[in-house]
């Protein structure tokens, strides 16, 4: 009877992606996305970098910017499309199975917004230089940025206590949902070297949760396209 | 020259740590570094291989391509081997495309050619990474250690190179693979109630583990791999395999009423004890035994109940199925130029083949007639259980 339940659980495992990650973050994300998404304006172009259940693609969709939302694991986005169709979100979501390595065949300076929640943690260190090159290429001049993620604390003391709550939450979340994240280094440091600006960053008080802006500088005093 | 040898011993050290520490490890994943890695001194036509980012297989790879220039690609499997990651859904396109997009290869050769290892045709798509990259894709051997014949070759497969056998040395991995954590957990608990019995407690856990693989082509010829279990329902099927463990546990049990009356120490209470607990421990190995290994279909996992179909209409021959299938199972008739399952008994329901066809001429067919069709192979991978997640969970 256990094996059972246990093969139930591991075969709905996208299914309850939602739920191992609210357990992995403590909660705390949907704050997060929340204040990420006041960013976004009305009929804006966004982007969002593995779109996972949808979270953020949704919160920028209600605000009636046109979204496009890419990620690599095709369940994933069959749970996204199933929520876009009961919201009625269908006229401004566009979801596309897609890498970041596939980036290269958005155009030029096509969006408003590029954004990623819990996404960056994910990539090698390879795709991590290369996806901020290709988003300060597909960013309009005075485009956002917007990263939620996990980060390794600088603080020796604070990355001790982080290894250990996290520890558990992730047997836990891996258990639920097989899947994990893995924290970034340096991130505001690697995102200033492709060329953006920071314009904020939000730690929590452990400093392992980031919440950052970052600003496609305008070329020269003029700013080029038009919105 | 004194610290030229120092090294090569150190090097030979490390190597032999690795394989075993990781061999005992083996059932978890054991992420090494993506990215690109140079062998000798590659040069602008140097062939290109990609490999999974498992610390062993990278390892061993490295160490197979050793007096050859090229590259070696190494791309994010979650820190699982080929086989497994590439049928899990670990090992995608995505990765593959991934490696060579941002890995700085296109750079550094002419050619636009990489071998990847024939197990990896589970997951990725030759066709897919072709039209995402211009890469061509070509199906390397099972194992790394055919690659330096396989170049001589011309990047032609023997026989040999395409089939995936269980020979001892690896059937004795699997074994310490099965054996150490679960002794070690076996262990844990006994320590708590039963001191005495920490160390037969895992003495007999290995030995049941070496016993069980090591017997593994005798007895795997007494299972009816035709046969639909009868039982309960498809998850008491277990116990159909139970025949050579509880051979072995039956075994067990008279040494252990022999111990007993030896030391005196014969009680109903110790035999139960002993028997519960190695009972359970039978069970267990029977389960994992099943789960992994390539010749058993067991009822379990409806998966491996499965039949590859070869729609004969849509075949034109193209031979896919035969360079990457693992069991050897298909002949490609050049002249009539369409394929056949001579070896269909020896399939292992890995879906390879079904993946790899260019004109979709293959698919599953379950027991109850259901089609899974080329598409749903290709996009809905096993999870751990090696269960196929058909459907969408309904929220």
């Amino acid at each position: 009877m256990s094996t059972y339940i246990l093969m139930k659980i591991l075969e709905s495992a996208p299914g309850r992606y939602d739920r191992g990650i609210r357990i992995l973050t403590l909660g705390r994300l949907g704050k997060t996305y929340d204040s990420l998404v006041s960013h976004i304006k009305e009929g804006q172009r966004v982007l969002d970098i593995g779109c996972g259940t949808g979270a953020l693609t949704l919160k920028a969709a209600s605000k009636n910017a046109t979204v496009m939302g890419i990620d690599v694991n095709p369940q994933m986005l069959e749970i996204v499309q199933k929520k876009v169709n009961e919201l009625n979100l269908a006229q401004n979501i566009k979801l596309c199975e897609m890498g970041v390595a596939e980036l290269g065949s958005e155009e030029f300076k096509s969006y408003d917004i590029v954004m990623s929640g819990l996404t960056f943690s994910e990539l090698t260190e390879d795709e991590l230089s290369y996806t901020l090159k290709e988003v300060k290429r597909i960013l309009k001049p005075g485009g956002l940025l917007l990263i939620a993620d996990e980060v390794i604390p600088e603080d020796i003391l604070k990355r001790t206590i982080n290894w250990l709550i996290r520890f558990p939450l992730v047997i836990i979340t891996y258990l639920i949902t097989q899947t994990t994240t893995n924290a970034v280094r340096d991130l505001p440091e690697r995102i200033e070297e492709a060329g953006l600006i920071i314009e904020s960053v939000r730690l929590n008080k452990l400093e392992n949760f980031i919440e950052l802006v970052a600003r496609n500088p305008e070329e020269g005093a003029k700013s080029i396209t038009t919105h | 020259m004194g610290g030229l040898l120092a090294q090569i011993i150190m090097n030979r050290l490390k190597y032999i740590i690795v394989n075993i520490v990781e061999t005992l490890l083996r059932g978890f994943p054991f992420p090494s570094k993506t990215g690109l890695i140079k062998i000798g001194n590659p040069g602008r036509d140097s062939p290109v291989f990609l490999t999974c980012n498992y610390h062993l297989t990278v390892e061993r790879v490295k160490r197979a391509l050793k007096g050859i220039d090229c590259y070696l690609l190494v791309a994010n499997s979650r820190g699982i081997n080929v086989w497994c990651a590439a049928t899990g859904g670990h090992f995608t396109n995505h990765d593959v495309i991934s490696v060579l997009k941002t890995s700085g290869i296109e750079k550094l050769v002419n050619h636009r050619n990489v071998v990847l290892p024939q197990l990896a045709a589970t997951g990725i798509e030759s066709s897919v990474i072709k039209k995402k990259t211009g890469w061509k894709v070509h199906w390397g051997p099972v194992y790394a250690k055919d690659v330096p014949a396989f170049l001589k070759n011309m990047f032609i497969k023997t026989k040999e190179m395409r089939e995936v056998r269980f020979p001892l040395m690896q059937r004795i991995e699997m074994a310490a693979m099965w054996a150490f954590p679960f002794s070690i957990i076996a262990s844990i608990i006994t320590f708590h109630f039963f001191r005495d019995m920490v160390l037969p407690v895992a003495t007999f856990l290995w030995i049941l583990s070496l016993l069980i693989f090591i017997s593994f082509p005798l007895y795997s010829k007494w299972l009816n791999t035709k046969k639909k279990g009868t039982s309960f329902s498809k998850y008491t099927i277990i116990f159909d395999f139970g025949r050579v463990p509880l051979i072995l546990w039956g075994v067990f049990m008279f040494f252990i009423a022999v111990y007993g009356i030896l030391i005196s120490n014969f009680t109903s209470g110790f035999i139960f004890r002993w028997g519960l607990v190695s009972f359970v421990f039978v069970l267990l190995i029977s389960i994992d035994l099943m789960g992994s290994t390539p010749v058993y279909k067991s009822g379990l996992h409806e998966d491996r109940l499965l039949k590859v179909i070869l729609d004969e209409e849509k075949c034109r021959g193209a031979g896919m199925c035969e360079q990457v299938c693992p069991r050897d199972c298909y002949e490609v008739d050049k002249s009539r130029h369409i394929a056949t399952m001579p070896g269909a008994d020896k399939c292992v329901q890995c879906g390879a083949c079904i993946v790899q066809c260019p004109f979709d001429a293959l698919y599953f067919k379950s027991p109850k007639g259901e089609v899974l069709a080329p598409e749903t192979v290709r996009r809905f991978k096993l999870n751990l259980m090696g269960k196929r997640l058909v459907k969408v969970e309904e929220q």
